[in-house]
Formats: C-alpha cells, structure tokens, sequence
C-alpha cells in the first residue's frame, strides 16, 4: 500500500457482474441428522477423558506386555496395581501418606496464616507494604528445597525442619499474590465497603477478600503446588541422608532396592493425592466462589 | 410482600451546634525533600534491604550466634568471594544454568507442539487435558529416582526431570489461554484467510499471550526448584555438580558461610530471571499491547 494524500480520490475499482444460477437443492443431502448414541455418548467430556485413561492404561500394558520390557526399568500396569495393593498390605503404605499429609497441611495452614499476618500489616503500612515486596522479591525465587540442609542443621531430622521449609513455600506465593489482588480492587468497590463502614478486619473480610477472590485463590493453588513439590523433594533428601517416613521415602527407598513397581505404585499414590486436591478440593472451591460469582470463566 | 407499604421511621430532629471558624490551615503544602525522597518506591525498597542486612549483621555479632548455626552477613560475603575464587562457584553455576536452559528450551518447544495438537482437534485436546490433569499434580523431583535408573548419574536424568516440570504448566496455560481466546478475534483471523500454524502464530498466541506467559513464568519457577532439589539429591546420592550441591556440599563440611554464599546465588539468579528477564519481556509485550497495566 502506497500512501496517498488525504485529496487524492481512488476510483471505485468495477468487478464486472454476474449471476448464480441455482442449486439442486436435493443433492445437498441431510442438513440436521440426530445424533446417534454413541456421538452423544463421543460428546460428553467425562467419557471423552475416561477412554482417553482407559486408552493410555491398555497402551502402557500392551506394550510392556510384547515388547518384553524388563519390569526393573518399566513394569506393566498390571505389577503396578499389584505393587499398590502389596504396598497398602505390607508396607504401611497408609501410614507413609498419613505422615506426608500430616506435615503438608501443618505447613500449609502456618504458611497461610503468615501470609495473611503479613498481608494485612502490609495493607495498613506502608513500611510492612514495602518490607513485604522486598520479602517477596527476595524470597519467592528462593527454592524452598535449598533452604532444607541448614533446616536440617537448625531444626534436626524431623517434621519441624520439613514444616519450616513447608512454610517458606506457601508463605510468599501466597502473600503475594494477596497483596497484589487487595491492590488491584477498585476504588470504587473499597468505596462501597467504607460507606457501609466496615473497617479494619470486617473491611478486608467483607470487602477485599471477595473482591481479589481469584487472585488470591490463584495464590493458594501456587502455594499448595510448591509445597506439594518441596514435600516430596525434602522427602526424597531425607530419604538419601536418613531415615524418613513419608511417600517420597517411599519412592527413594524402593527405587534404592530396585523395586521398580512399587516405585511406580508411589507415583501413582502422589498423582492420586495431587489430582484429588486439584481436581476435587480446589475447583470446588471455584465452582462455589469465583465461577458463581462470575469472576471466571 | 410487594404490596405491603412499611412505614417510613421518622428520625428526631436534631441542630448541630457551631462548629466554629474553619481552619484552613495545611490543606496543601510542599513535601519536604526527605518526604519526596521516601514517597521513590526504590528507595524505600533499598533501605528495607539494608536495615535488613545491618540488623542480621549487628544480631550475629551482637548475640554471639555462632557461626555453624547463622554466620554474620561479612562472613556469607567473604565466603561469596571465596567461592567464586578458590571453590569455582562460577562453572557449579554455569553447570546449573547450562542445564536449566537446555531443559527449559526443549520443554517449551514439546508444550508448544502439544498445545499446538490439542487445538487441532478435539480429541487432540482431550488427550492433552487428560495428560495435563494427571502428571502436572506428579511433583518432577518424584521421577528423579526412576530417572536415574532409566537415564543413569548425570545431565540427562536431569534434562528429563526438568522437560517433566516445565512441559505440563506450559501446555495447560497455552491451551487454556488458547480456549479462551474470545470469538471475535478468532472471526477476525478466520476473515483474513490465516488457517493452520499461521493462525496460530499470528492471532492465537498475541491473543492469549498473557496465560503462556503466566505459563512460562510457573515452567520456570517449578524448573528452578526441581534442578536445585535434583542436585540437591544427586549431592546426596552421589558427586554431582551445581548450585544445590554447592550448597550440600558446604553445609555437609559445616562451611556454613559457604551455604549461606550458595542461597544468596540462587536468590540473585532467580530475582535475576524474574524481574529482569521476565519483567523485560512483559513490558516489551503485553504492558504495550495494554493487556495488563504496569
């Protein structure tokens, strides 16, 4: 496109005319058809997403079946689930995820609180606002898992050190990302809050927690996802310099004696956990909340 | 109960007594230059820093912490510098970062063909959802002891570890921020004729651009904690290389400083990535196109 003064006018360019002559209607065929059973079936995501698994679980034996993998590097789903039933049976396994959950939520409810301690300091001063952010800075990109040798030195072998880190990484994903929400909620809503004249707690309850509702949630799925994340590493570490407990001892201990299927039975174990808190606790709470309330698609 | 009328309540009358002159005093006045120097959002950052480290400094000197258990901020520095001069803390980062990055190209290019088949079809993209749901909740660092069966000691059980942490967020947040790319915008592509990876490229991708980056950024966060954890245990398991076993290794000599020296690297490289690298791109990116404010 060359540019052309405002004055100069570019004639209308002329298509030459013409005319459509019209279509048998009958060869265009069907134009709406029912849908037979199994496209109704095809079209719920639910039965999608099963015979997707169902698919993944028939190809992963099928192929340790005939291609004789050596089930020391990859056992068939079948040993896994064996390995799983033998693993509840025999090896306490119930007691391993006991001890694992046991620590996350402590870590998870102190790390929380800490959040919200700091966020609402952060929300009145502004020196606790600018302590925060420079906290955050510092802090957020710190891996939690470094900070687990000198745990170790500080605290000894044992929950308080996996509690200490547990807190480090939900305490600063979550009062971020808080703070960064309470910021962003419109003048005009706080304004709502202070004619109705809530103050103080009632303030940040009534008003800007339900406002940054998304962020903040946001904020506690990252936290849970790091933790889950540090748990299992912190676990692994343990497992390597001592004696733990816990499904990343699992893990680590099995894989030590080259029982591979019942590491592949911990896996499962973890994706399990994982899917339920994500899946389950997580978008129910959206669904309830930030959905229903039209804040999220 | 629409046409039951409530009376309206009749409120006392009631005279407020004078409240005298108004005073007018300081409803406007210049800041001070300490006020105008405070009211800079760096400065004050930067003295929070620095009360931080003279009050870590003065607490360790003052109450005698010994050093095994929390060394003063001189000795974390010394031993910084001590690091980077007679233990080659510099090629443990080089080891790390080279790593990091391999691992980080890679998986961002496997979560882009992914997502890239997801939108494809649907049934591309029930496979991916499925896949997404059930390994981004499987922590990576969980697959390291299988990795090290599979791959053996060394960069490549890393590298696998890290595609497993950076791959699932990538792909979930491409393809979310693909699916809700508002009709519109996909209309208007359609009109320009863009069909397949050129309609990928050229309206899919600026117009979710926000969610990949968010993904981006949480492939990046979970790489960093699972490269440190992973050398963490391969310090544990045997001789790696790295930061985390830069770290391992000090607090296992009880080099506490050096420990300390360790984190306050890691700290840097990941403010580093983060606020700079990060921060440049989405001032470069959607700060411009007006898709997020500052």
């Amino acid at each position: 496109m060359s540019a052309t003064p405002a004055s100069v006018r570019a004639e209308p360019v002329e298509r030459p005319e013409f005319e459509r002559t019209p279509l048998d209607a009958r060869k265009i065929g069907q134009i709406e058809r029912p849908l037979s059973v199994v496209e109704r079936m095809w079209n719920v995501q639910v039965v999608r997403n099963f015979a997707v698994l169902l698919m993944f679980v028939v190809l992963w034996e099928a192929y340790t079946q005939i291609a004789n993998v050596k089930p020391l590097l990859f056992p068939s789903f079948s040993d896994t689930c064996i390995a799983l039933y033998k693993a509840f049976a025999d090896q306490k396994l119930m007691a391993k995820i006991w001890f694992t959950l046991q620590s996350l939520l402590i870590g998870y409810a102190v790390g929380l609180v800490a959040a919200a301690v700091l966020v609402s300091l952060a929300s009145i001063w502004r020196v606790w606002a600018d302590i925060l952010m420079t906290a955050t800075a510092m802090f957020n990109p710190l891996p939690s898992i470094a900070l687990l040798p000198l745990a170790m030195l500080w605290f000894g072998l044992g929950t308080a050190s996996l509690v200490f880190i547990l807190i480090h990484a939900v305490l600063w994903a979550v009062a971020l990302n808080t703070f960064v929400g309470f910021q962003g909620v419109s003048h005009t809503q706080r304004m709502v809050g202070q004619n109705y004249g809530l103050r103080g707690v009632m303030f940040a309850v009534k008003i800007l927690i339900p406002a940054a509702l998304a962020t903040v949630l946001s904020g506690m799925k990252i936290g849970w996802a790091f933790a889950w994340r540090t748990l299992i590493g912190a676990e692994l570490i343990f497992g390597a310099t001592s004696r733990g407990g816990g499904l990343g001892w699992h893990i680590f201990e099995n894989a030590e004696q080259l029982r591979t299927s019942q590491v592949f039975a911990g896996l499962l174990m973890i994706i399990l956990i994982g899917v339920i808190v994500e899946y389950v606790i997580f978008r129910n709470i959206e669904l309830r909340t930030v959905r229903r309330w039209g804040m999220q698609r | 109960m629409a046409d039951v009328k409530t009376d309206p309540i009749e409120r006392p009358e009631f005279e407020r007594p004078s409240v005298g002159k108004a005073n007018t005093a300081d409803v406007a006045r210049p800041l001070s230059t300490l006020e105008k120097v405070a009211n800079i959002d760096p400065v004050r950052k930067f003295t929070v820093l620095l009360t931080a480290i003279v009050a870590w400094e003065l607490y360790t000197r003052v109450a005698k912490v010994p050093p095994l258990i929390f060394p003063t901020f001189s000795d974390t520095i010394v031993a910084l510098w001590k690091g980077f001069t007679e233990y080659g803390l510099a090629s443990q980062i080089w080891a790390s970062v080279g790593i990091l990055l391999a691992g980080y190209v890679i998986g961002l290019a496997i979560g882009a063909a992914l997502s890239f088949i997801a939108v494809s079809s649907r049934f591309g993209s029930d496979i991916l959802g499925t896949l997404t749901s059930m390994l981004n909740p499987l922590p990576a660092v969980a697959l390291l002891p299988l990795a090290m069966i599979w791959f053996g000691l060394g960069a490549k059980s890393l590298i696998f570890v890290l595609l497993h942490s950076i791959v699932w967020p990538v792909a979930l947040n491409t393809h979310t921020g693909f699916m809700s790319v508002a009709e519109p915008l996909r209309m208007v592509g359609r009109n320009y004729g863009l069909r397949n990876i050129r309609y990928v490229v050229k309206l899919l991708v600026p117009a979710a651009f926000p969610s990949i980056l968010a993904g981006m950024k949480l492939g990046w966060a979970f790489a960093w904690r699972t490269l440190i954890a992973a050398e963490l245990v391969f310090g544990a398991a045997s001789e790696g290389g790295g930061l985390g076993w830069f770290i391992f290794a000090s607090r296992n000599e009880m080099d506490i400083p050096g420990a300390f020296a360790g984190l306050l690297t890691v700290i840097l490289i990941g403010f580093f990535v983060e606020n700079v690298i990060f921060r440049n791109i989405e001032q470069g990116t959607l700060v411009r196109w007006g898709m997020q404010s500052s």
